[in-house]
C-alpha cells in the first residue's frame, strides 16, 4: 500500500459520495455545486493515473465551462431554485435499478478486461502534454482540424437561438 | 505504447518531428465542402442583410457542385488495390480517412443529396416570399416580435453554412479510418441538424420540441458510442479499423471488452439510421423539423451512418461477425416488420414517411446482413444502391409535402390529401412514383434496390431475413396502394388540398427525384457497374 | 508522481492558509452587525428575491457562456502546442493558425452580429 494508492482510494471516495449527494440533493444549485467535487476528484484521479492533460482538461473544461453553462442553463429558464427543486418524479427506483444494473455490467467488464493490469506510476507518462501534441499534431491532425469546425457550428448555433435585433 | 519508447520521446534532446503526410488533392470534396461553410460564416458576418440569403445560395451550390467535380477526379485516379476482395483507394491523412471505392461513391451520393437539400431550403416562393425556417428563433412563438420580425422579413440564412456543416460531417463520417474520427465526424454531423430541427416556420412549438427530443436522444446515442469506443481501445489498444480488426483476428485481450463494445457501438449507429428499438426519436422530428431539412436529413444521415456502419463492422469487426451477425439479424426483423405495420395506422404524411424510413432501415440491414463480398453483388454495392435509390425518392416525396398547403403552411393531415389527382394531377403523379419506389414495384429504383438488398442476403445464407423482407414489403405494399386510391379516386374533403405553385427550385428538385427513381428501376446499369466497381473498403 | 509533491505541499499550505483566515477572522475581529452585512454579496447592486422578468435571466447570458467555452476548449489545445512548438516546427504552427483561424471567424461572427453588444 503506497501513498499513491491511499491518495487514489481518497480521491475515489470522495468522488462516489460527492457524485452520490449529486443526484440526492434536494436543491439543484446544490446538486451542480456537489458536481464540481465530483469533476475534481475525478481529476485528481487522471493525475494519478499519469493522464495530465486529460486531468487539466477536466479542471478547465467541466470545473471550469461545464459547471458554468449548467448553472447558466438553470438561471436562464424558469426553474425554481430553491428547497425542493431537486425533487424527483416518481421514476426514481426505476432509475436506480437502471443506474444500478449499468454500473454493474460496465464494473464487470472493465474488471474482466483489465483486472490483472499494473499500473507503475513512476515509470509511465503517458499523458503529458508533449506527448498528446505530438499525437495531435501528427496522427489526429485532421481530426483535430474538424473539431475546429464544430466549435464554430456550437458557436453559429448559439447566436442562431438567441439573438434578437435587426441586423 | 510502452513505457520505454514513451521515455525516449520525452527524454530525449529536442528533434524536429516530421511533417504529417496528407494528400490535400485527394481529401479536397471534404476540405472544399468544410470551406464552403466557413465561408458562408463569414458572409453572414460581412454581406449586408438585403443581398445575405442569395449570397449563401450561391456559396453552398458553388461548393457543393466544385466538390462533386472534385469528387468525380478523385474517384477516376483511385488505384486499384488487389487483396482478398479487390478494392480501390486507400488510407491517407496519416490513416484518417479512407478514401476508397465506397467512401467515394458515398461522397457523390451525399453532395447530389446536399444539392438537393440547398435547392429546397432556398425555396421562397411558397409561403409569400418568406423562407421555410423561421424569422427569428430567439422570439417566442406566436408574440408581438415575431410578427416584427416576420414583418421586416429578417431570415435565418445561417441554415445554409449550417447545412454544410453537416454535409462535410457526413462525409467525414463516412470515410473516416478510425473510430476518433468517426466520433468527431458524428458531432460535426449532428449538431447542426438538432440545430436546424428547431426552426420550422408554421408550427413553432411541434418543432421546437423535435429538436429537444432529437438533441437530448442523440446526445445520449453519441454517449454509448463513444463509450463503446472506449472499450474497443481497451481491448484493441488503437482507434484505428486496421489496428482493431488485426486484434480481433487475433483474439488478443478479453472478448468481454470487445464485446461489450461493440454493442455499444451498434447502439449508437442504429439510433442513427433509426433502426427498431433505437427509432422513437424519427416520427416526432420529421413531423416537427421544417420539411426541406427533414428531406436532407433523411435521405442524408442514414446515407453517412449506414456506410459508417458498414465500414466498422465488415473492416474492424469482420472477425468477430458470428457475435455481432445475429444481433443485426433480428433487429432487421423487427425494424422491417414494425416500420412496415406502423406506417399502416399513420394519419399524417410527414409521419408516414417517418416510419416508411424506419422500414427502409431494416431492409438496409438485411444487406448488411448477408456479408457477401467478392465479385457480383456485394453487401456493400447492394446498400449503396439502395442509399442512392431511397434518398432520391425520399427527398422528392418530402419536396412534394412542401407544396400541399392550406392557409396553416403545409397541411401533412393524410385525409386532406384526398383528391390531389384532380388538384394536381402532376404532383400526384410524381407521389405515387415515390411510393411505388418505396413498396419496390418493379421499373422504380425501389425495385432493384430491394432486389439487390435481397440477394446479396441470399448469397450470403440470410435466407430467412429475404422471407421476412417479403413479407414487410407486401404488407408496406398494402398502405402505399390505400394512400395511390385516396390521392386519386378519394372524394376531397372541403375545398380540397391545394397546391403552391413553387418556384423552379423546388420543380426541378421533383423532376430530378423522380427522373433518379424511374432511370435507376429501367436502367440500373450504369449505377450497379459503378457500386460494384467501388469495390470493398479498404483499411 | 514524486514532481507532484511540490504541488501537494503548496496546495496544502494555501489549503491551510484559507481555512486559518476563515476561523482566525471570527475570534480576533469586531462583531459589530448591521443590515449591509447580513445581505448577500452583490456588488453594490441592491438585492432582490429574483432575477427581473420573474425569476428568469436574459438569454444574452447563455451567448457569454457559449463564448467562455468555445475559447476555454481552444486554449486547452494550445496548452499541448506550446509545450510541443519546437519540435512541431512550422507544420505545426500552420495547423495551430488554421485552428485557430477558424473558431476566430466564430468570434468574427458573433461580433457582426451585435453577440457581443450589452443593449
Amino acid at each position: 500500500m503506497t501513498a499513491v494508492t491511499v491518495v487514489f482510494a481518497a480521491m475515489g471516495l470522495v468522488a462516489l459520495v460527492s457524485a452520490f449527494l449529486v443526484v440526492t440533493s434536494d436543491q439543484i444549485i446544490h446538486a451542480a455545486l456537489w458536481l464540481v467535487v465530483t469533476l475534481g476528484a475525478v481529476a485528481g484521479l487522471y493525475v494519478l493515473l499519469a493522464a495530465e492533460l486529460v486531468a487539466w482538461v477536466q479542471v478547465l473544461i467541466y470545473m471550469g465551462s461545464v459547471v458554468v453553462l449548467l448553472l447558466f442553463a438553470l438561471m436562464l429558464t424558469r426553474t425554481p431554485t430553491g428547497p425542493g427543486s431537486a425533487t424527483v418524479t416518481r421514476n426514481q427506483p426505476l432509475a436506480t435499478v437502471v443506474a444500478g444494473a449499468t454500473t454493474v455490467a460496465l464494473g464487470a467488464v472493465m474488471w474482466a478486461g483489465f483486472g490483472g493490469e499494473v499500473i507503475d506510476e513512476d515509470e509511465v507518462r503517458v499523458g503529458t502534454a508533449a506527448r498528446l501534441g505530438d499525437a495531435i499534431f501528427r496522427t489526429w491532425v485532421l481530426p483535430f482540424e474538424v473539431l475546429s469546425v464544430v466549435l464554430l457550428a456550437a458557436l453559429v448555433g448559439a447566436i442562431v437561438l438567441t439573438r434578437r435585433g435587426e441586423r | 505504447m510502452s513505457a520505454v519508447s514513451v521515455q525516449a520521446i520525452v527524454g530525449a534532446a529536442p528533434s524536429p518531428i516530421e511533417a504529417p503526410d496528407v494528400d490535400y488533392a485527394t481529401i479536397s470534396p471534404l476540405l472544399i465542402i468544410l470551406g464552403a461553410a466557413v465561408l458562408g460564416v463569414l458572409v453572414e458576418a460581412f454581406v449586408p442583410r438585403a443581398y445575405r440569403f442569395v449570397t449563401q445560395i450561391a456559396v453552398a451550390v458553388v461548393g457543393v457542385v466544385a466538390a462533386f467535380v472534385a469528387t468525380v477526379v478523385v474517384g477516376a485516379g483511385l488505384d486499384t488495390v488487389d487483396g482478398e476482395v479487390t478494392g480501390r483507394g486507400g488510407p491517407t491523412a496519416m490513416g484518417s480517412l479512407s478514401v476508397d471505392g465506397p467512401a467515394v461513391v458515398t461522397w457523390a451520393m451525399l453532395l447530389f443529396f446536399g444539392l438537393l437539400g440547398v435547392l429546397l431550403f432556398a425555396e421562397r416562393r411558397l409561403d409569400g416570399g418568406l423562407s421555410a425556417f423561421t424569422s427569428q428563433a430567439s422570439t417566442p412563438p406566436g408574440s408581438a416580435d415575431e410578427r416584427h420580425a416576420t414583418r421586416l422579413r429578417i431570415e435565418h440564412s445561417e441554415v445554409f453554412p449550417l447545412a454544410m456543416f453537416a454535409l462535410g460531417g457526413m462525409m467525414f463520417f463516412a470515410s473516416a479510418n478510425d473510430l476518433l474520427g468517426m466520433f468527431v465526424a458524428l458531432e460535426v454531423l449532428s449538431l447542426p441538424l438538432y440545430l436546424m430541427c428547431g426552426l420550422a416556420r408554421r408550427r413553432r412549438l411541434l418543432s421546437q420540441e423535435a429538436a429537444m427530443k432529437y438533441f437530448l436522444l442523440g446526445a445520449f446515442s453519441s454517449a454509448f458510442f463513444l463509450y463503446g469506443i472506449a472499450m474497443v481501445y481497451g481491448y484493441a489498444g488503437s482507434f484505428g479499423l486496421a489496428e482493431i480488426s488485426t486484434a480481433v483476428s487475433s483474439q488478443i485481450g478479453g472478448q468481454n471488452l470487445l464485446l461489450a463494445g461493440m454493442a455499444l457501438i451498434l447502439v449508437g449507429l442504429l439510433f442513427k439510421v433509426a433502426a427498431v428499438p433505437f427509432h422513437a426519436w424519427t416520427p416526432d422530428v420529421y413531423q416537427g423539423a421544417p420539411t426541406p431539412v427533414t428531406a436532407f436529413m433523411a435521405a442524408g444521415t442514414k446515407a453517412a451512418a449506414f456506410v459508417a456502419m458498414l465500414r466498422i463492422f465488415f473492416v474492424a469487426f469482420g472477425g468477430a461477425r458470428w457475435d455481432w451477425a445475429p444481433a443485426v439479424w433480428a433487429i432487421a426483423i423487427i425494424t422491417m416488420l414494425f416500420g412496415a405495420i406502423a406506417s399502416i395506422a399513420q394519419t399524417d404524411v410527414k409521419r408516414m414517411l417517418a416510419y416508411s424510413s424506419i422500414a427502409h432501415a431494416g431492409f438496409l440491414l438485411v444487406g448488411m446482413a448477408g456479408l457477401t463480398s467478392g465479385d457480383g453483388v456485394t453487401s456493400v454495392s447492394a446498400v449503396l444502391f439502395y442509399l442512392v435509390a431511397y434518398g432520391a425518392a425520399a427527398i422528392g416525396a418530402f419536396a412534394v409535402v412542401t407544396l400541399v398547403r392550406d392557409a396553416g403552411g403545409e397541411t401533412t393531415h393524410l385525409g386532406r390529401w384526398a383528391g390531389l389527382g384532380k388538384e394536381s394531377p402532376v404532383l400526384a403523379v410524381a407521389f405515387t412514383i415515390f411510393l411505388l419506389s418505396f413498396a419496390g414495384i418493379p421499373l422504380t429504383g425501389g425495385f432493384i434496390s430491394k432486389w439487390s438488398v435481397f440477394a446479396a442476403a441470399w448469397d450470403g445464407g440470410a435466407w430467412p431475413l429475404v422471407v421476412v423482407g417479403v413479407v414487410a414489403s407486401a404488407l408496406a405494399l398494402f398502405f402505399y396502394i390505400r394512400v395511390v386510391v385516396l390521392l386519386f379516386f378519394a372524394p376531397p374533403q372541403g375545398d380540397g388540398p391545394t397546391v403552391a405553385v413553387p418556384s423552379p427550385l423546388t420543380w426541378s428538385v421533383v423532376a430530378i427525384t423522380v427522373a433518379v427513381t424511374i432511370v435507376l428501376g429501367v436502367l440500373p446499369g450504369p449505377l450497379l457497374d459503378l457500386v460494384q466497381q467501388a469495390g470493398a473498403f479498404v483499411r | 508522481m514524486t514532481e507532484y509533491t511540490p504541488v501537494l505541499v503548496l496546495a496544502a499550505i494555501s489549503g491551510a492558509f484559507a481555512v486559518f483566515s476563515v476561523l482566525i477572522a471570527p475570534l480576533t475581529g469586531p462583531k459589530r452587525y448591521n443590515r449591509a452585512k447580513v445581505d448577500s454579496y452583490e456588488c453594490g447592486i441592491e438585492p432582490t428575491p429574483q432575477a427581473a422578468g420573474g425569476g428568469r435571466v436574459p438569454v444574452k447570458y447563455f451567448i457569454t457562456a457559449m463564448l467562455f467555452i468555445v475559447f476555454d476548449v481552444e486554449i486547452i489545445f494550445l496548452y499541448p502546442f506550446a509545450v510541443e512548438f519546437d519540435l512541431l516546427g512550422w507544420f505545426g504552427i500552420v495547423e495551430m493558425l488554421l485552428f485557430i483561424a477558424t473558431v476566430f471567424v466564430a468570434y468574427v461572427y458573433v461580433w457582426r452580429r451585435g453577440g457581443l453588444e450589452w443593449d
